[in-house]
């Protein structure tokens, strides 16, 4: 029994350690230990065992099962190893690039935008929305422009014929012509005309000016622009609204400086400058990065508000000149043109 | 415009440095574009020297070493020499050691190549005297050597560019911006001293020379409500004084002669404009004042003939126009070299009349930039008689009055009341009552009336002077107190804030949804131009649709039309990359496009992507490339941003109406009805081909009106799912191959839910295989399906499954035509 139970173990030990599919794994178990296994076979010889040696046998044939059952948890092991590192393949070379194009990037345009609106949300900012297309009314006449003033000239602003209807743009006037706005303060308007104070927005969009194309300007680029309106609101308002925005986005070096200037929509109305010593461009030189003002009463009494009761400030810049200055950017086509080369740099 | 410090000075006593003048103008509100400097700069130890030798240096070729005689003091130095001009007997500029010149460049004895060097000759550059660095500054008229420099040099002057606002014509002239600087540093201002006062006569009648000047007629006085005409008799045409030549060409002006010259120095002291004729041109010896006829014609001093209208002024005598009134004279009645007699014109014409005409004519001087933004007539004849006063002065001659002097000068009164409470609400701080006063009285700005007011402080009634047309309101006298005190003082604060007053516009919400979208897929932001040409918008709308996208006034060719999508300019920024070989192969934009419809634009919210193969194809793992349907689930998922479920939407294949798209390669669904449009697919291959552009794009376009975009969602309720388990059948369907498959998915989901009844859900009915070939009949296609039901309170029995979905079958063989594949 003994030398049977050896030679049986000894036998799968070599059968087991050959097999690397699962079903011949599972055919080698019946094989052995299964009802009509060769082991089994043998455990029933148990009963023709005399008396006294059976605990001599059963500890044999014991033994002899605990081997071959770790015979087989090895064989099982090992094959489902093999299973698993046929299903993964062979190992990646992790250094290999990756075929697929990306990431994705933001325009540097929309970034420069959307960091103005959250520094401007902090201090209670929401963001307006108005057309691109306008009217003489909204871009010009309710911002007490001058019938004659150059802005609204033929030569500067882009016009549309007198026959261009706009379905979802509105007039104020029937007679007045359309245009492509040259500012976004043409959204101010709007916004005042639809409700009463307390405003607080901020107007980032497209504007139009009837420019040549070169290194610095383009027939189409970006403004963004605040209005604030309520009781008692002051110049040293303003100045603390600039001082803030520029050292947010800037950083606490970030100096601000009013000169005074003359918009015809504001008044007083002040240019602003701003100096930054990290800024490469920029170091100890101020660096003009718009206008603002005290909302001109006049322009109150457009939209129908009580210039005796609010008063309120505005402060607009290009969102191009920005970006060229926190990038370093030194073409405004860049903008335009998409390079690639050029869009992957700034997300 | 320029400003001559110099002249500044002749009205206001300035011992500022130039860089203190230069920050109070900038403060002033008058932006300084540039300084620049004339002449020689004040330097100690730069003296004249006068070449004895020159000879080669041993130790370099383009050197030479000269002995200079510097003067009794200095007496003869060895000079190493760079310069090819330092030719014996030249008088040069000699820098000796220890003199400082511009750019803290102390010169001391040294040796350059081994030859001891004991001082530098100059060059203009060195001593901050213009840019040329090409030779030595030679001198002439042979002064002594050891002449210190600046009494060698005439004295040099400082010019300031500065930009003046529309706001302050006053401005355009030394005397306006004087008496701001003397505003600025407290100090008096100095008015030239006029000693012409010739009697002005009002009566047309009285002239005194009929010979010269018999008429002055206004035709047009609502464009010229002021005209005066003042003779000049027995002048001499000349050069105009050094001093005034060197003036006028310190501020960019070419002297001419006296005469000329005097009626432009006047116009740079007081800002306003004259003009002189020969007396002895003037056609029947009248001056009239009136509109162009239609196609009139003057030829004007620059040389060039211009056609007038009737909307023109002009200054004409009895038959033909002699100058384009404020704007250039002719050049038939200009005052030439044997000129005697002078007609000289002092007016006030209509900024509006001046402007149009200008912008009409093209044609700009300094007389209409003033013009056009205003002079004060008020003070206009004092300017008329300091010119008389000067020609008198530098060509002889004597006044022959009296002058004629048409229209109503009408008696200047301006008063504004202002209080100091008011300014310090409007400022937000304290300026002491005292400082705002001294402001205004240091502007002219004479208060004649003062009264307490309690709260408010002390209510000023400041009398406006009559150049300063600009100050109309309380509000314009802030400004003013507060360009005096001084921007850089007002003080910092904190922002505050009472918290949000609104939430950020839908479109803006609906921009930034759609952005994040496409850049987490992977694409790049583009910016592009809103304005196209008019060959790239037919190519994407028809005739008449371009046609109503139309600027009125473009300015270049190619930047014409408003742009009708978003995928003309992706194309062309991924041609750019293309040409550039720079691998693009997914762009898209977020911005207004203007869709026209029934002879109406509509400007909408609009995103846009295009999908190209990346160039060349060459990549170590191959990718699928892009297809239809990758556009169609982009496009949806915008759609959802903006609210709207294209997937519940019928999509129709686009025609060859839809331009731009590849007919039976693309879709589209909305409409401006429904305030909203999507396009999505191939984009038409031909016209990518014909744009160079390499391959196959595909591309999506969701645009929506403005006003469709809301605020918030509606908010969704909770729908049970049912966690018992799911009964499935698939269920293959032969239908023709043109059937659409949402056609027959929606007939099967239709049939499901009969069957299911209130039973149980039908919970999905989608589309998993789409099979033609081998096995089914040509022209036909199967469509398999897979259908999952469920209880939610129940295991389903396979019966009652079994029984619905033989009841599908048969309504489907019954009603739709189509057989059931087994």
């Amino acid at each position: 029994m003994q030398d049977q139970l050896t030679a049986l173990v000894a036998r799968a030990t070599a059968d087991l350690a050959a097999l690397n599919a699962r079903p011949e794994f599972e055919a080698a178990k019946a094989r052995y230990v299964g009802p009509n296994g060769e082991l089994t076979a043998l455990m029933k010889q148990m009963g023709s065992v005399p008396k006294e040696q059976r605990p001599a046998v059963g500890r044999l044939i014991n033994e002899a099962k605990a081997r071959l059952q770790a015979q087989l948890d090895a064989a099982l092991a090992r094959i489902a190893a093999a299973e698993l590192a046929a299903q993964l393949g062979p190992a990646v070379d992790v250094t290999l690039p990756s075929p697929d194009a990306g990431p994705g990037t933001r325009h540097p345009l929309t970034l420069v935008r959307e960091e103005m609106c959250r520094i401007l949300r902090k201090v209670g900012f929401a963001v307006a929305d108005g057309p691109e297309v306008e009217t003489e009314y909204y871009c010009f006449d309710a911002l007490n422009t001058p019938s004659d003033h150059p802005a609204r000239d033929a030569q500067d602003t882009f016009y549309f014929p007198a026959s261009t209807r706009f379905g979802n743009v509105s007039k104020m006037n029937p007679e007045e012509k359309y245009l492509l706005r040259t500012h976004t303060s043409s959204v101010q308007i709007r916004t005042m005309l639809k409700g009463p104070p307390p405003i607080r927005i901020v107007s980032p969009g497209r504007v139009y000016r009837r420019d040549t194309t070169d290194a610095t300007h383009s027939a189409n680029f970006h403004q963004l622009e605040c209005l604030y309106v309520d009781q008692h609101v002051t110049v040293r308002d303003l100045k603390a609204l600039l001082d803030y925005i520029f050292a947010s986005l800037l950083g606490p070096d970030t100096k601000t400086r009013f000169r005074p200037h003359y918009f015809g929509y504001t008044e007083p109305s002040f240019e602003v400058d701003l100096t930054a010593n990290h800024l490469p461009k920029v170091k100890k030189d101020w660096i003009e990065i718009g206008g603002c003002g005290m909302v001109d009463p006049a322009v109150f009494e457009a939209v129908g508000y009580d210039p005796e009761r609010w008063s309120g400030y505005a402060f607009g810049m290009g969102l191009e000149r920005l970006a060229m200055l926190l990038y370093g950017i030194d073409d405004i086509r860049y903008f335009y043109q998409n390079d690639l080369r050029f869009l992957k740099q700034f997300a | 415009m320029k400003i001559s410090l110099n002249w500044l000075r002749d009205y206001v006593q300035l011992d500022a440095s130039v860089e203190e003048i230069t920050r109070a103008i900038t403060f002033l509100g008058f932006e300084v574009e540039g300084v620049a400097h004339t002449g020689a700069p004040p330097l100690a130890n730069v003296v004249v020297g006068e070449i004895l030798t020159r000879a080669k240096h041993p130790n370099a070729d383009k050197l030479s070493v000269c002995t200079v005689d510097v003067g009794p003091a200095g007496g003869v130095k060895t000079i190493v020499c760079g310069a090819n001009n330092c030719d014996a007997g030249r008088r040069v500029l000699v820098a000796l050691p220890g003199a400082i010149l511009p750019g803290n460049f102390e010169i001391k004895q040294s040796k350059i190549r081994g030859q001891l060097s004991d001082g530098m000759m100059c060059s203009p550059d060195e001593i901050g005297m213009g840019s040329d660095h090409a030779g030595l500054l030679i001198l002439d008229g042979q002064p002594a050597p050891g002449t210190p420099i600046n009494a060698a040099l005439p004295a040099g002057d400082t010019v300031f560019d500065l930009e003046i606002t529309p706001n302050r014509p006053d401005c355009l002239s030394h005397l306006g911006i004087a008496r701001e600087l003397a505003a600025w540093y407290k100090l008096p201002l100095l008015y030239p001293q006029e000693k012409f006062r010739g009697v002005i006569d009002e009566s047309v009648a009285n002239a005194l020379r009929p010979d010269l000047l018999a008429g002055v007629r206004v035709d047009a006085p609502e464009d010229c409500p002021l005209y005066t005409a003042l003779i000049v008799t027995g002048i001499k045409i000349g050069p105009s004084p050094a001093w005034m030549q060197n003036r006028l060409m310190a501020v960019g002006l070419r002297p001419i002669n006296n005469v000329v010259d005097v009626g432009n120095y006047v116009m740079l002291e007081t800002g306003q404009p004259l003009h002189a004729f020969d007396a002895h041109t003037l056609g029947g010896n009248q001056i009239v004042v009136r509109r162009a006829a239609d196609g009139e014609k003057i030829t004007t001093l620059d040389g060039k003939e211009r056609a007038l209208n009737s909307g023109m002024l002009v200054i004409a005598d009895a038959s033909r126009p002699v100058v384009i009134a404020g704007i250039m004279g002719g050049e038939n009645s200009g005052v030439s070299e044997d000129t005697t007699d002078l007609v000289l014109e002092c007016a006030f014409f209509k900024p509006q009349s001046i402007r149009w005409t200008a912008r009409k004519l093209g044609l700009h001087s300094d007389s209409s930039h003033r013009f056009e933004r205003g002079v004060d007539p008020h003070s206009s004849l004092e300017a008329a008689c300091r010119a008389v006063d000067l020609i008198i002065e530098t060509a002889g001659g004597s006044a022959a009055g009296p002058a004629y002097r048409l229209g109503g000068d009408v008696p200047w009164k301006r008063e504004i009341v202002v209080t100091h409470g008011y300014i310090c609400e409007k400022i937000g701080f304290e300026i002491p009552e005292a400082d705002m006063r001294a402001a205004f009285e240091s502007l002219e700005l004479t208060v004649t009336r003062e009264e307490p007011t309690g709260q408010r402080g002390t209510a000023w009634t400041v009398d406006i002077p009559s150049w300063r047309d600009d100050l109309d309101r309380p509000i314009d006298l802030v400004e003013e107190v507060l360009r005096l005190y001084g921007t850089e003082r007002i003080p910092a604060a904190l922002v505050s804030s009472p918290g949000l007053s609104g939430d950020d516009d839908p479109v803006v919400l609906f921009e930034r949804r759609v952005t994040e979208y496409l850049v987490g897929h992977d694409f790049h932001e583009c910016v592009t131009c809103t304005l196209r040409p008019a060959r790239e918008v037919l190519t994407w709308t028809s005739q008449a649709a371009a046609a109503e996208l139309a600027l009125a006034n473009p300015f270049v060719e190619d930047q014409s039309h408003l742009r009708p999508t978003l995928i003309t300019g992706l194309l062309e920024s991924l041609k750019l990359n293309q040409s550039r070989g720079v691998p693009a192969a997914r762009l898209c934009e977020v911005g207004r496009i203007f869709v026209e419809q029934n002879g109406q634009n509509f400007e909408c919210a609009a995103v846009g992507f295009i999908i190209a193969d990346p160039m060349g194809d060459r990549a170590w793992l191959k990718r699928e490339p892009a297809d239809f349907y990758a556009t169609r689930h982009h496009v949806c998922a915008l759609a959802a941003a903006a609210g709207v479920d294209i997937a519940g939407e019928v999509l129709k294949p686009v025609t060859e109406q839809y331009f731009g798209w590849q007919e039976g390669h693309a879709a589209c669904a909305g409409e401006m009805a429904l305030g909203w449009t999507a396009r999505f697919g191939l984009l038409n291959l031909a016209m990518v081909n014909a744009l160079g552009v390499e391959g196959k794009v595909y591309g999506g376009i969701f645009a929506i009106l403005p006003a469709k975009l809301t605020g918030a969602a509606t908010r969704r309720r909770f729908s049970d799912f049912g966690l018992f388990p799911a009964a499935l059948r698939d269920l293959a369907l032969v239908v023709d191959r043109t059937t659409p498959a949402a056609d027959v998915q929606q007939a099967l989901a239709k049939a499901a839910r009969a069957a299911a009844g209130n039973a149980f859900a039908v919970e999905s009915v989608s589309l998993f295989d789409v099979y033609t070939g081998a096995g089914l009949p040509d022209g036909k296609k199967s469509l398999a399906f897979a259908l999952v039901f469920r209880s939610t309170d129940r295991t389903l029995t396979d019966d009652e499954v079994s029984v619905a979905f033989q009841r599908i079958q048969d309504e489907l063989s019954k009603n739709f035509p189509c057989q059931i594949r087994k």
